[in-house]
């Protein structure tokens, strides 16, 4: 299939689920999506189009909480993003771990970064951050303070 | 036969950087393995958020020592995609002979430390004296043997000066007769032959479900290459092959990495006699709000970096992922079913860089650890004997 | 398997003859390629104490401390050399022609007390008529009328440092009273006392 040919048949086939497609350029594009479909696009691109999961990242913006999904589609060089609008107060989304193996880590460091979510992740426990640091505290939100008194912030001599 | 837990890490002599593999073993073959990670987090994408867009590029940098240029060559383009511009021809050219010349040096330090993981200490020693040879190329070239700032967004810093261009020629061309005596030997060893012909085998099927990367998925069929599917810097005007292997064992990896040294010995060469003339710069001035996704091919995969910035001159949000985030957990299908004393040289055939995985830290933004060498220790014991109480065992 | 062992045996009587690869430091000196970025220094004479080095360096391994002492008012510049990491971005941005600071070729930097590892130079500084914050360092503000050309006499500030510099300048110019009124203008001061100098109306 060509560029068009892949891109309007995506489009036809999610046509209730897509909220905005935004072809940037020929090597991009934006797609945002509603969170309750995330499973079923991401399984159509990664095992019917046979595209290359390549990560998810999460970002604070100040009103909500943003997931791109990036699939990469090496043979037109392609690669497709999907975004998810998640409610900033409680952010909760479905997790893909259990149709592809390759999303498991990077919902694992989401979740304890960011604090999100997932459901049905088959092992969400810490990834990246010490035993001693303390629950509810996300290091990459917006809001987040520092929580140590003894460390030290300047050179240090 | 009751089953024993066997720690390798945190602090393992045969590992260069800290992690912690547990693997449960029944006999001799391993049953389980599970991958602890995080004990070099240090907090790289909050940190590149408080710098500007050029500060940054240093910092990025400093992810990693060994595949430290493929990281900024990402940002940086990045950042040229929310602008959708390109640089200069002269800028691409001088890029893309600092990236090979960084390949080269990496795939010979993990050769050299394959043979040290088996126990071959003398092909250790002697591809590290190889070695020296492109450090210091590296060093006529960029002013240091590693990290080399050389990278900006619109071009690159400094130029190269054409006097230095001969010198620089024979050195790489002194390489070729040793590094041909070196393919022969490792090739030929019978002993290399039965310690890394069939074990570790990472399947076509398991490769593409973890999406494996780089030189582990190319010695299983994958072909993916980000230099060829989405050619950038001087990557489409030179001829040159991509290695892919069939079986997905360790000795495939072993002759991948041999052969690419090869490969980008010629782009190098090819690149460093046909440099254009030219800027070096764009001068680019400000960055709108915008988002923009940057990859490049490090020594090791594919490294992937997002950019979205909101109209300042910092970055709102900086995602890093390295390569070997994504090779690491097919160590859960590769080690299951060996044998212990294979455990090793398994783990270590995906070229694991811990530093590049974990980019957060336990560390504040600009002064000391707040761990120190000690405390690790004593943690990584009481890890150990936490892990034991678990399951039960002594 | 014969011939693989006479390959390795040649590298090995080649190894015996040469000697070993590594070289006899600290016994013999090491030279550096004259490519090696090594540690920035500070020259006095080129520098103009402009900030620029310290504002841009990643690091953060350039500070200044100005010391307001009316006889002998002067600007620091520190660099600390355990936080540099010998990018030459201070080198790039120094306003003056990339000479005020200039990364050398010294790569032997190792000291014991971490308190010590610090150069710095000295730069003298104006302060302000009025209120004796510093204004700029001389070297800079002669440096932006060099490049202003006529249009300095726009600001009592340059034109004032430039003339007290080249040694023609008429003691009886400059009042002596503080008044906030027209005398007030023909005096070296800093940005908020030269608004509301020339803004006033009493």
């Amino acid at each position: 299939m060509t560029r068009e040919e892949l891109l309007a048949d995506i489009k036809k086939r999610f046509s209730d689920d897509i909220m905005e497609f935004f072809d940037r350029s020929p090597r991009r594009v934006y797609i945002e999506i509603k969170p309750s479909s995330i499973v079923k696009i991401a399984t159509y691109i990664f095992k019917d189009l046979q595209a290359r999961f390549n990560i998810a990242s999460g970002v604070d913006s100040r009103t909500h909480m943003e997931i791109l999904y990036h699939f990469t589609l090496e043979p037109l060089n392609l690669l497709i993003s999907l975004r998810v609008k998640l409610d900033r107060k409680n952010p909760r989304i479905e997790s893909i771990a259990p149709v592809f193996r390759a999303a498991n880590w990077i919902e694992r460091e989401m979740s304890e970064l960011l604090g999100i979510d997932f459901i049905g992740h088959p092992n969400l426990k810490r990834l990246l951050l010490a035993d001693e640091w303390p629950q509810g505290v996300y290091p990459l939100r917006a809001d987040y303070e520092e929580w140590d008194k003894n460390a030290i912030r300047d050179r240090g001599v | 036969m009751a089953k024993s837990v066997v720690p390798i890490g945190p602090f393992h002599p045969l590992q260069e950087e800290p992690e912690f593999f547990t693997l449960t073993v029944d006999g001799e073959t391993v049953v389980d393995i599970d991958v602890n990670i995080g004990y070099n987090h240090r907090g790289i994408e909050k940190l590149s958020e408080r710098k500007s867009f050029d500060q940054s590029t240093f910092v990025i940098e400093r992810i990693c020592g060994i595949c430290s240029t493929s990281h900024p060559f990402a940002y940086t383009r990045a950042v040229e995609d929310i602008i959708q511009v390109k640089p200069p021809e002269r800028a691409e050219y001088i890029r893309t002979i600092i990236a090979e010349g960084e390949r080269i040096h990496s795939h010979l330090l993990w050769l050299g430390l394959a043979g040290h993981f088996l126990g071959y200490n003398t092909v250790y020693m002697w591809v590290w004296k190889l070695r020296e040879e492109i450090l210091d190329v590296m060093e006529i070239l960029s002013g240091n043997r590693n990290s080399y700032a050389m990278f900006k967004p619109g071009g690159v810093r400094r130029d190269i000066k054409s006097e230095d261009i001969p010198g620089v020629i024979k050195k790489i061309d002194s390489i070729v007769p040793t590094l041909n005596r070196l393919k022969k030997a490792v090739l030929d060893d019978p002993v290399l032959h039965a310690r890394l012909k069939g074990i570790g085998i990472l399947t076509y099927e398991d490769a593409i479900d973890y999406s494996a990367l780089g030189p582990t998925a190319r010695a299983s069929g994958v072909a993916k290459d980000v230099r060829k599917d989405d050619p950038y810097g001087a990557y489409d005007k030179v001829d040159w092959d991509m290695i892919v292997t069939k079986t997905g064992d360790v000795f495939e990896k072993v002759v991948v990495r041999v052969l690419e040294t090869y490969e980008s010995i010629k782009i190098m060469k090819h690149c460093l006699l046909n440099l254009p003339e030219g800027d070096i710069d764009l001068n680019i001035k400000d960055i709108p709000p915008g988002e923009g996704i940057g990859t490049a091919e490090a020594p090791r995969g594919e490294t992937f970096h997002y950019v979205r910035s909101d109209g300042t001159n910092r970055p709102a949000r900086h995602k890093v992922r390295a390569p070997t985030f994504m090779n690491l957990p097919t160590c859960k299908a590769t080690v299951v079913g060996e044998t212990v004393s294979d455990a090793t040289i398994i783990l270590a055939s995906i070229d694991p860089c811990y530093c590049c995985t974990e980019r957060t830290a336990v560390r504040d933004t600009r002064g000391k650890r707040l761990y120190a060498a000690k405390e690790l220790i004593r943690l990584s014991q009481q890890k150990t004997a936490q892990i034991k109480r678990k399951m039960g065992l002594k | 398997m014969k011939l693989p062992k006479v390959r390795e045996l040649t590298e090995a009587l080649k190894a015996l003859i040469t000697g070993p690869y590594t070289s006899k430091f600290p016994k013999k000196p090491h030279i550096a390629h004259p490519n090696f970025r090594g540690q920035p220094v500070f020259n006095p004479d080129k520098c103009v104490g402009c900030l620029a080095c310290e504002y841009v360096c990643p690091a953060e391994a350039i500070g200044h401390e100005d010391i307001k002492d009316p006889k002998n008012p002067r600007r620091v510049m520190i660099h600390y050399t355990d936080t540099c990491i010998f990018c030459g971005c201070c080198e790039a941005a120094c306003i003056a022609d990339n000479e005020g600071i200039k990364l050398s070729n010294e790569w032997d930097l190792a000291f014991f007390d971490r308190s010590q590892a610090q150069e710095t130079i000295e730069k003298e500084l104006l302060l302000c008529e009025i209120c004796g914050e510093p204004v700029a360092c001389k070297d800079h503000l002669k440096w932006i009328a060099e490049r202003l050309g006529e249009l300095s006499y726009s600001s009592p500030t340059l034109y004032l440092s430039r003339l007290k510099e080249l040694g023609i300048i008429d003691d009886n110019i400059i009042a002596a009273s503080r008044d906030y009124s027209r005398s007030d203008r023909v005096k070296i001061l800093c940005a908020r006392h030269r608004r509301e100098t020339t803004l006033s109306t009493k």
